[in-house]
């Protein structure tokens, strides 16, 4: 039971970070580019540009600093409350023995079959709920007859928590991939089509108008005003669903799996290998960050013409 | 091109209601070719109404709209629409968007961009070209509207307050832009607005409309001895002023008495 909450917790923290990433805030990397051009807007190396760069660098510093103290704080506690044994040490080890865990399946190549066994799965996945949703979706959302037929049925089952159909999953589909990459697409899916949807119905009608007047036909009105209008909406869409598919992968990997992360933290409790279930949770901690922080680059990029 | 409305109503469906609504009944007016026509009435009078049949995004319930003669099907690049809330598409730059219009009229894409860049310096705003509406001021994006709108070149410019939303100053100067640009291209401009002033200032004629369901009530011909100079400062200003003032009051005195009615 420990296994299946602290699994469950740990695959929370994509969904938690995306909330944070999305904050307007720049990124390290802006911070840095600031420093630099700080530094360099003085042009020719005059005797103030080191002064600057210095000054521009500690800025910089700082700036990380404040990000990263929160993290550290939490590190921190993870290594001192154990030893002080403030908590039980077996079943929260100290951080430390966390990382020299992790370190040692990193070298026997484990972590890399395991990771690499849950992202393609993942990636799978989204991809295909990527193909199917989106195009489902414009469609849905362009012609109001099938919107009208189909709104009942997607509001239930966007209510049905996708968890909650692995077992029918399982038993139809069996035990093998296909199951756990089905699971995946049906939960990537939601978001996705959802949002394609809301961006398809939520295009302002005054620039449908405005287009409508320049004699845009139904088709080309679609391709040129409905389209590129609906992409921040279809973004989010495609953003939250990357969360879910870590945040199920788990799930599905914890039944009847025999590679991927979610194999590796279930079986590591089941032996009572402490350390190396931290180290599986933190390692995919770590993969929904980075899959969300690409994702919230890619959509920064797409809707740069949006004011907020 | 000469602009005819026949016998033009328009009636809405409205949820709930057992009647249909009459925005607009029985209007008849001409607007001749290369005029400048402002339009008035009080609020909710159909000014909008009337334009979207004119634009043919909508087809009327009793009459029929003529350009040139020939009765609006359907909308069409042969006229140019500017809207209050200037209709930007926020994705597109500025030069994109002026763009616009020539994609839908198929102009091959280098002289698509040559085209947009020399409207967008007859407005005023060369050197905009690759900002996003959200990075233009209020009146630089009305600008980016007329710009759209001229650059595919229509025959006839239909402006719904398009500066309402702009301060004195900018208001001032886009007037007197647009006058210039009407003179040049010597289209037809039917142009709606809210202010006596800005009616008078720009019409060669100013059609007054009467409240709900909305008739042409007078149109009254403007013309001063010239144009140079102060216009506003000149006394006959300030006589059409009063004039279509006057004939406005009892209008919106009336829309006042229906609106207390109908909420009452
Ligand atoms: N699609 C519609 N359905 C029902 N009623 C409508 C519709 N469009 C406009 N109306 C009604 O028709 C009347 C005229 O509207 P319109 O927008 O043409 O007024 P307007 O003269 O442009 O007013 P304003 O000066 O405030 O812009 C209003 O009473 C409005 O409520
Ligand atoms: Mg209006």
């Amino acid at each position: 039971m420990a296994s299946v909450s602290a699994g469950a917790s740990a695959a929370r923290t994509p969904s938690a970070a995306s909330q944070g990433a999305s904050h307007p805030s720049a990124p390290v990397p802006d911070v840095l580019r600031e420093a630099v051009a700080e530094a360099s807007r003085q042009g020719d190396a005059g005797p103030g540009t080191a002064l600057r760069l210095l000054r521009g660098s500690a800025r910089a510093a700082v700036a990380v600093g404040r990000r990263t103290v929160a993290v550290a704080a939490l590190a921190a506690l993870w290594e001192v409350l154990p030893r002080l044994e403030a908590v039980d040490p077996t079943f929260l080890p100290p951080l430390s023995e966390v990382v020299v865990a992790w370190w040692d399946l990193l070298l026997s190549g484990q972590l890399l079959d395991h990771t690499q066994a849950s992202l393609v799965r993942s990636l799978a996945g989204f991809a295909l709920a990527i193909v199917v949703a989106i195009p489902l979706g414009l469609l849905i959302g362009w012609y109001k007859p099938l919107a009208d037929l189909l709104n009942p049925l997607l509001e239930l089952f966007r209510n049905t928590a996708a968890l909650a159909l692995l077992p029918v999953f399982v038993l139809i589909l069996g035990l093998g991939e296909t199951s756990k990459i089905s699971i995946i697409l049906y939960a990537c899916a939601w978001p996705i089509l959802l949002n394609t949807i809301a961006g398809v119905k939520g295009v302002d009608p005054l620039l449908i108008k405005s287009a409508r007047s320049m004699g845009l036909r139904p088709l080309r009105l679609f391709q040129k005003v409905i389209l590129p209008a609906a992409v921040p909406t279809v973004f989010t869409g495609v953003r939250l669903a990357g969360a879910y598919s870590i945040l199920v992968l788990v799930a599905a990997e914890m039944v009847g799996a025999k590679a991927g992360l979610g194999y590796l933290i279930n079986y590591a409790q089941f032996n009572f290998r402490v350390p190396d279930m931290y180290a599986g949770i933190i390692t995919i901690s770590v993969l929904g960050l980075a899959f969300n922080q690409l994702l919230v680059r890619l959509e920064r990029r797409f809707s740069t013409w949006r004011t907020s | 091109m000469k602009i005819r409305f026949q016998g033009v109503g328009k009636e809405f469906r409205v949820r709930g209601a057992e009647r249909p609504f009459t925005a607009l009944h029985d209007v008849d007016l001409d607007v001749r070719a290369g005029e400048f026509l402002t339009l008035v009435g009080p609020s909710g009078c159909g000014k909008s109404t009337l334009l979207d049949l004119l634009a043919g995004l909508a087809a009327p319930t009793t009459g029929r709209i003529l350009l040139d003669g020939v009765p609006v099907e359907g909308p069409g690049l042969d006229r140019g629409i500017v809207f209050q809330q200037y209709a930007l598409f926020p994705w597109r730059t500025a030069l994109s968007n002026v763009e616009f219009g020539l994609e839908a009229k198929a102009v091959p894409r280098k002289e698509r961009a040559e085209r947009a860049r020399s409207y967008l310096d007859l407005v005023g705003l060369s050197g905009f070209e690759d900002r996003y509406p959200h990075e233009l001021s209020g009146g630089m994006r009305q600008r980016v509207a007329i710009a759209r709108s001229l650059a595919f070149d229509p025959d006839v410019l239909l402006m719904d307050e398009p500066f309402a939303a702009l301060d004195a100053q900018t208001r001032e100067s886009l007037q007197e832009e647009l006058l210039r640009i009407w003179q040049k291209t010597g289209k037809t401009v039917l142009f709606i607005t809210h202010g006596i002033d800005e009616a008078v200032y720009l019409g060669q004629r100013v059609a007054v409309m009467t409240s709900r369901p909305g008739r042409i009530k007078r149109i009254l011909d403007v013309e001063f001895d010239s144009r140079e100079g102060d216009l506003r400062a000149d006394p006959r200003f300030g006589e059409y002023r009063h004039e279509v003032w006057t004939l406005l009051r009892d209008e919106v005195a009336a829309a006042r008495a229906e609106e207390a009615v109908s909420v009452g």
